[in-house]
């Protein structure tokens, strides 16, 4: 039987395409105040970024209990005998810990495997992407873990961001807290690191800052998958895709949306470009 | 959710026996925060024995009523505590059962009052109470609660929600108020501690059983940025280390305010906390014999635990390196005003050596700055053309690794440090440097020390004078527009960004009107004014 794939929604990865290649994904919940708001069902993702920017209430998320992972791990196995979990990096959510955890509380049999991706956004996402994709051709549940662990490593992204209040208030800041608080008005660029986020450079303003993501994808010899992803600005990501459409045309390049629970940690106006790939 | 109407004492022996376990998941990175009041680096550790020993007490009551539950935490804290955040973590449960004396059950408001008292017992057990510690927390926190209980909810659970997240605020707010926390970057260590105490409460009460399982902690973020400081000039403030003494003292007619007053001249950090028969004591001092025996003929003493600072902080230094961000590339800037030095810092310049026009640093300054930072490649900017030569002289006096980008004005030292990335090896940052220095245009504006002719213009003594790229190109009898007049000599159709400092004898509401017509003129600009308070110059300007 072929190997299933399932992720958690702190991928970002697109709608349809998840729908397109098998991939089951696992809600993580956005609270405001005390009202839990499922993602994409009880809030469209507009109106929650309306509500991020006018609320004084910072939003927390919760990865959801172990028995909805549990669940869905016996509803997958209804079609498969392998599963491969790939989970949000464990320093950024405790989606790791609860997917192992799982694995116990299972009803049926069949073979669970947990890899972290040390990742998040839309990069955790493009590592998900290819595993589908290999799965979907018919690897072998350790093949797919195999390249999982191989494409770790060629997976990055660089956000541009307004501003890490967000990322502050949420507790995510990890080392880009040398970026906090500088009087000047600049475009902070961040990416992750070793499964934290990471301070990489600042721009001076916007137009700037989107040019070094167009930078930093067009720096790649190899690209196997890129995305744009944004929060609040489709027309700077189309952009964005229009310009490495012209040096990449055979690549299809994934158009995202931040999900309410990552925008609820990096706040509006945030884009990033994801790539899986090799640089020369 | 159920509303929560009151709770017993049941629940608080519960609920402060499921924050230790919270907090015993992070009391070894509360541990690396310590640098208040001096960093021996174990305020976790502390913190988490005096829960400890508050909770096992806690069993011993006689019932469940709220009562008498806190009174024997109380007990358990004083008994327990260690280090001063122990010592005031205890004051807190003393306040508690102080203010919950005679009740079975609490409501929400009840217990913000608790809290409240709690605060105000913490702030009076200590001779010297220091802001931006876990004081400031637990004041802000309890404040918090009142306010909540009074106009939004007495439910016990939102009153613990509120009180919770103004800690959390309160803590990332502890380094504007103390300045050690922000030379080292951290927020206080006590503070955390107390605000994972409630987050692990409120865990509790709401019922989350599986996050206080899961999950671990979120340390606070400081809400201003981590500066690669040396940690060598961490803590220096309090000197000298000495002992860290703690015991208890038991006996008859003990009176702690008389105590107190006698071991303040004894030594530093005191803190003496209890009743007329047990008293806790917390000193640093240099010779622990001398309040021994100062202490002996009060009653018997227990707990006694005495340990050497030099050494704790020895131990925290190399704590503090493993955690500090991995700065290999330093950068030394040469910067004159205040508001320019801190733009500096807050990009990320690792020193800021004073000097400009007309106060030149001498190469030994600038040696010293070198040696200073902990990084062993290091990258100068001189900021002014008169001290790029001296910078370059730098390398030939030490054994680190030196590159000069030349900077010659405020705007190229900004734009260079802008370009800095954070992953790049020093070659490659130098080169980007250089390239983004060279990019910027630079607009100076100073009023004219002496009358003469200058570059083909007449000027006059005290006439405003405007230079762009170093050369004198403008004169006029206001530094305004002069600033208009140069501005308009530079091709601002390609500009993106206009950053423009004043200096400190020009006033921010003439700096917004020249911004805001700027504005006007090139709305697809973005115009910043920032108060650069350096001396001669009315404005530097950049242009990007």
């Amino acid at each position: 039987m072929t190997v299933k794939i399932v992720t958690d929604s702190l991928g970002d990865i697109p709608s349809g395409v998840a729908e397109e290649l098998g991939i089951t994904v696992i809600p993580i919940n956005v609270i405001f105040g005390t009202i839990n708001y499922r993602d994409g069902v009880d809030l469209t993702t507009d109106q929650f970024y309306d509500k991020l920017e006018a609320s004084k209430i910072f939003p927390t998320t919760i990865v959801p209990p172990l028995g909805r992972f549990a669940d869905t791990y016996d509803k997958v196995a209804e079609e498969t005998d392998q599963i491969a979990v790939i989970t949000n990096s464990h320093k950024l959510s405790a989606s790791y810990e609860t997917a192992v955890l799982a694995k116990e509380r299972m009803k049926r049999r069949c073979r669970v495997e947990v890899i972290d991706s040390l990742s998040a956004i839309l990069a955790q996402g493009l590592i998900v992407i290819a595993a589908a994709k290999a799965a979907r051709d018919g690897t072998g549940l350790d093949k797919v873990l195999e390249l999982v662990s191989e494409n770790i490593p060629r997976a990055d992204v660089r956000m541009a961001f307004d501003t890490l209040e967000y990322l502050r208030r949420g507790g995510r800041i990890g080392k880009a807290q040398a970026f906090l608080g500088t009087m000047l008005k600049v475009s902070p660029i961040l990416g992750i690191k070793d499964g934290e986020a990471f301070p990489f450079v600042r721009e001076h303003s916007r137009a700037r800052a989107i040019d070094h993501l167009y930078e930093f994808a067009t720096g790649f010899s190899h690209v196997e998958e890129m995305g744009v992803e944004h929060a609040t600005t489709p027309d700077e990501a189309e952009a964005l895709i229009r310009r490495l459409k012209a040096k990449f045309p055979k690549t299809r390049i994934y158009l995202s949306r931040v999900s309410p629970v990552i925008g609820a940690h990096v706040g509006p106006r945030v884009l990033g470009v994801a790539v899986l790939g090799d640089r020369g | 959710m159920a509303p929560t109407k009151s709770i017993n004492g049941q629940d608080l022996r519960e609920m402060f026996a499921a924050a230790t376990s919270w907090l015993e998941k992070s009391s070894a990175d509360i541990d690396a925060l310590n640098v208040f009041p001096v960093p021996d680096g174990d305020t976790g550790t502390n913190m988490l024995l005096t829960m400890r020993s508050t909770v096992e007490e806690s069993q011993m009551a006689d019932d469940h009523s709220a009562s008498r539950v806190a009174k024997a935490m109380a007990k358990g804290a004083l008994v327990g505590a260690r280090g001063n955040s122990g010592v005031i973590l205890s004051q807190i449960f003393s306040g508690l059962s102080q203010a919950l004396d005679g009740k079975d059950a609490v409501t929400g408001k009840e217990l913000a009052d608790a809290l409240a008292k709690a605060s105000s017992v913490a702030y009076a057990g200590l001779s010297n109470p220091v802001e931006g510690t876990i004081l400031t927390v637990i004041r802000e926190a309890a404040e918090a609660a009142q306010a909540h209980a009074a106009t939004v909810s007495d439910d016990v659970v939102s009153v613990i929600e509120a009180t919770a997240n103004a800690a959390k605020e309160s803590v990332a707010k502890t380094p504007t108020l103390l300045p050690v926390l922000m030379e080292a970057g951290v927020v206080d260590a006590g503070g955390q501690g107390l605000y994972t105490i409630l987050e692990g409460v409120l865990h509790y009460l709401k019922g989350e059983m599986e996050q206080l399982k899961l999950r671990r902690p979120w340390m606070v973020a400081s809400s201003v940025p981590l500066t690669a400081k040396s940690p060598q000039m961490v803590g220096v403030e309090e000197v000298p280390y000495g002992y860290c003494t703690n015991f208890v003292i038991k006996g008859e007619e003990l009176d702690p305010d008389k105590l107190r007053k006698r071991l303040e001249k004894r030594g530093q950090s005191v803190i003496v906390v209890g009743d007329n028969s047990a008293v806790r004591v917390h000193i640093h001092t240099l010779d622990p014999g001398d309040i021994m025996s100062y202490v002996v003929p009060l009653g018997t003493l227990h707990q006694i635990n005495i340990r050497n600072m030099d050494e704790q902080y020895h131990d925290f230094i190399e704590m503090q390196k493993e955690r500090m961000p991995a700065v290999a590339v330093a950068i030394v800037a040469v910067v004159v005003g205040e508001g320019l030095a801190n733009v500096f810092t807050s990009l990320g310049a690792t020193f800021v050596v004073p000097g400009g026009q007309t106060m030149n640093p001498s190469t030994k300054d600038l040696l010293q700055a070198v040696e200073a930072v902990t990084s062993e490649k290091v990258i100068i900017l001189p900021n002014n053309k008169n001290i790029v030569l001296t910078a370059s002289q730098v390398q030939s006096l030490t054994e680190k690794t030196i590159e000069v980008v030349p900077t010659t004005t405020i705007p190229q030292g900004v734009a260079a440090l802008l370009a800095f990335d954070y992953e790049a090896d020093m070659e490659t940052n130098a080169q980007n440097m250089n390239k983004a220095r060279a990019a910027v245009k630079s607009i100076e504006v100073t009023r004219a020390v002496r009358s003469t002719r200058l570059g083909g213009l007449d000027i006059k003594k005290h006439q405003a004078i405007g230079f762009l790229n170093g050369d004198l190109v403008a004169v006029g009898d206001s530094p305004a527009a002069v600033v208009q007049d140069v501005l308009g000599r530079v091709k601002l159709d390609t500009a993106e960004v206009i950053t423009i400092y004043y200096g400190d004898d020009t006033t921010s509401a003439e700096a917004e009107e020249v911004g805001g017509t700027l504005g006007k003129q090139h709305p697809q600009i973005q115009v910043e004014v920032v108060q650069g308070g350096q001396p001669y110059y009315n404005y530097i300007v950049s242009v990007e």
